[in-house]
């Protein structure tokens, strides 16, 4: 199975028992309003930490009904923070969610050795756009995560972006490594490691996946653009996880997609114990709200 | 853009190597039906005319000029802009690297002594207020600081030729925080110096800046930066071949984008495009050089 669009996320999340999701340091508006509206929508159950008389104070200025909701009072960011971890290493909930508390604060706690959400992977970032102009959902990985990835790290990078679409009910997702060109160019990093990726899933060193790489954008998600070119690719045109080779060039095709292709974004980080809901300021209320739906499906 | 470069009411020779091809052959001949623009068509001319009848275009309108090879007609058409019977080099069907080695060949070749090559392009998107010119995706894949201000000063002449005043240059990265991971920003603050200083000239530049806050009103004002560009770019330059090149070819193909690009750093403008490039496209190009002659 593929998914087309993000409301498919919806009929996984339907087959599957409400997840619960703890909302760290809960006193911010924007995460509220999409948390609240998951809820009102039965796809998932929250649990609130943070300073409840601000978030009471949110709620009533922005009109939310919160009667009935589970809300724990903590005033210091951190110790929220590290009480929303605990609660989920200890498996009393199913996903994290980032609130007004910076990334770094609560990737700290997420790391923590003690009481953490370790697992050994490594972490990575991972977005899902649907797009008009694209027969089904792309994910993308990372834009957020890992600067500059090494080989080790893009294997790690892979490894849990093909988990996660498995767990969507992929079948051999369609990986495309990303270059500037489609011939590997010594010059160009990125382009020996795709060849590097593209041999050891050939060899069965990294599985359950179809890489091939390096690819340019055009040939990774157009058929007509990769017959032009004479490319012979499982995966040309047909896409279904499209690996970066790093942070910048991942940021900047995220945005444009975001702002020139109005792509709907869903966006979680991978390789801890939970899916973890990561949303930045400048995301849409929407893109909120498709994140936690993806953190719901994605959850165990 | 078009209207631009006919109201210039001059005609460009454009001279093509290897011409025999669909996209080429119905560009340039838009190109001269408009009326700006003369075409010579270098390489084999039985196939050209061949192509040119499957096609419905009339040869006659154009100089054929027999040639053995695809490097030969590359030779060719470099030499014929040397000599000034071509104001404009444009690729057909020949090899992106055969037709590069002969623009940039050190005795015969188009470069100007000293020069950074480099792309430009300028995009039209929908969901964007104005044209928005970009550098490099094609050409230099990690620029350094000379190399990044060469780039800034070839956007900057292109825009002016568009008849924008002061552009605002966005420097791309993937935050507009400074920080000693990104390698290719550390160049930005001193590059904004420079525009300053009037050693980049008569431009507004800021970076970095992610693309929301160069495009983004809204996203500047939410995110309370203060930035002279304040998402009205008109020129966005990146670290990286590797980050311009999906970028263009993302909203190519997902945001409805139409392209316009030369190459900058010769003598005369010289169009080169990848083959997979829509016919709408190659016109744009081949208007744009005509602009830039």
């Amino acid at each position: 199975m593929v998914l087309k669009s993000m409301s498919d996320l919806k009929g996984i999340v339907a087959g599957k028992p409400r997840k619960k999701l703890v909302l760290a340091a809960a006193q911010d508006q924007h995460s509220l309003s999409a948390v609240l509206r998951a809820w009102k929508d039965e796809t998932i159950e929250p649990i609130l930490i943070g300073d409840k008389e601000i978030i009471q104070n949110i709620c009533a200025e922005n009109g939310y009904d919160i009667s009935g909701l589970r809300i724990i009072h903590e005033s210091s960011t951190e110790i929220a923070v590290e009480m929303a971890v605990k609660m989920l290493s200890t498996k009393q909930a199913d996903i994290l969610m980032k609130g007004k508390v910076g990334t770094s604060t609560l990737l700290k706690s997420v790391l923590n050795k003690e009481w953490g959400l370790r697992t050994g992977n490594l972490l990575s970032h991972i977005a899902l756009f649907e797009v008009d102009t694209y027969h089904k959902l792309i994910a993308v990985t990372d834009v957020a995560m890992n600067i500059a990835p090494n080989l080790k790290d893009k294997i790690a990078i892979v490894n849990n972006s093909v988990a996660l679409l498995l767990r969507l009910g992929y079948v051999m997702p369609k990986v495309a490594v990303l270059g500037a060109v489609e011939m590997v160019n010594e010059n160009m990093e990125a382009t020996l490691d795709a060849a590097l990726l593209s041999k050891m899933n050939q060899r069965d060193q990294i599985r359950d996946c179809i890489i091939d790489g390096p690819l340019a954008f055009d040939n990774a998600v157009s058929l007509e653009s990769a017959k032009f070119k004479g490319i012979k690719s499982e995966v040309a045109g047909d896409t279904d996880l499209l690996l970066m080779p790093d942070i910048e060039v991942g940021n900047v095709l995220y945005k444009s997609l975001v702002f020139f292709a109005k792509a709907k974004v869903a966006s979680i980080i991978l390789g801890a114990q939970v899916p973890i809901v990561l949303t930045s300021r400048s995301d849409s209320e929407q893109a909120k709200y498709d994140s936690i739906l993806l953190a719901a499906a994605a959850s165990k | 853009m078009v209207e631009r470069v006919l109201s210039l009411h001059k005609k460009h020779r454009i001279a093509v190597a290897w011409a025999q091809d669909t996209h080429t052959l119905s560009a340039i001949h838009k190109a001269v039906n408009c009326g700006f623009a003369e075409a010579i068509l270098i390489g084999h001319s039985p196939e050209i005319k061949n192509v040119c009848r499957k096609t419905g275009i009339d040869h006659e309108l154009f100089s054929l000029v027999d040639s053995e090879d695809e490097a030969s007609s590359a030779s060719e058409a470099v030499r014929l802009a040397r000599i000034g019977d071509a104001d404009i080099v444009m690729k057909g069907l020949v090899g992106t690297d055969k037709f590069l080695k002969a623009v940039m060949d050190k005795n015969d070749g188009l470069m100007l002594p000293e020069a950074v090559l480099s792309y430009v392009c300028a995009l039209e998107i929908p969901a964007y207020h104005k044209l928005l010119f970009i550098t490099d995706p094609a050409v230099i894949p990690f620029p350094n600081l000379n190399q990044k201000i060469a780039m800034a000063d070839y956007a900057i002449e292109m825009t002016e030729r568009f008849g924008i005043n002061r552009p605002k240059i966005a420097l791309i990265g993937a935050s507009e925080k400074l920080s000693r991971h990104f390698k290719s920003s550390s160049d930005y603050p001193k590059m904004c110096k420079m525009s300053r200083d009037g050693r980049i000239r008569n431009c507004i530049m800021d970076g970095p800046l992610d693309i929301f806050l160069a495009c983004d009103k809204k996203s500047v004002e939410i995110k309370g930066i203060n930035t002279p560009v304040n998402g009205d770019s008109d020129i966005l330059l990146f670290p990286s071949l590797e980050s311009c090149n999906p970028f263009y070819k993302g909203l190519m193909l997902f945001a409805q984008g139409e392209l316009a690009g030369i190459i900058r750093g010769t003598s005369k403008p010289v169009v080169v495009m990848s083959r997979s490039e829509s016919e709408k496209s190659k016109f744009y190009c081949i208007a744009l050089s005509c602009l830039m002659a």
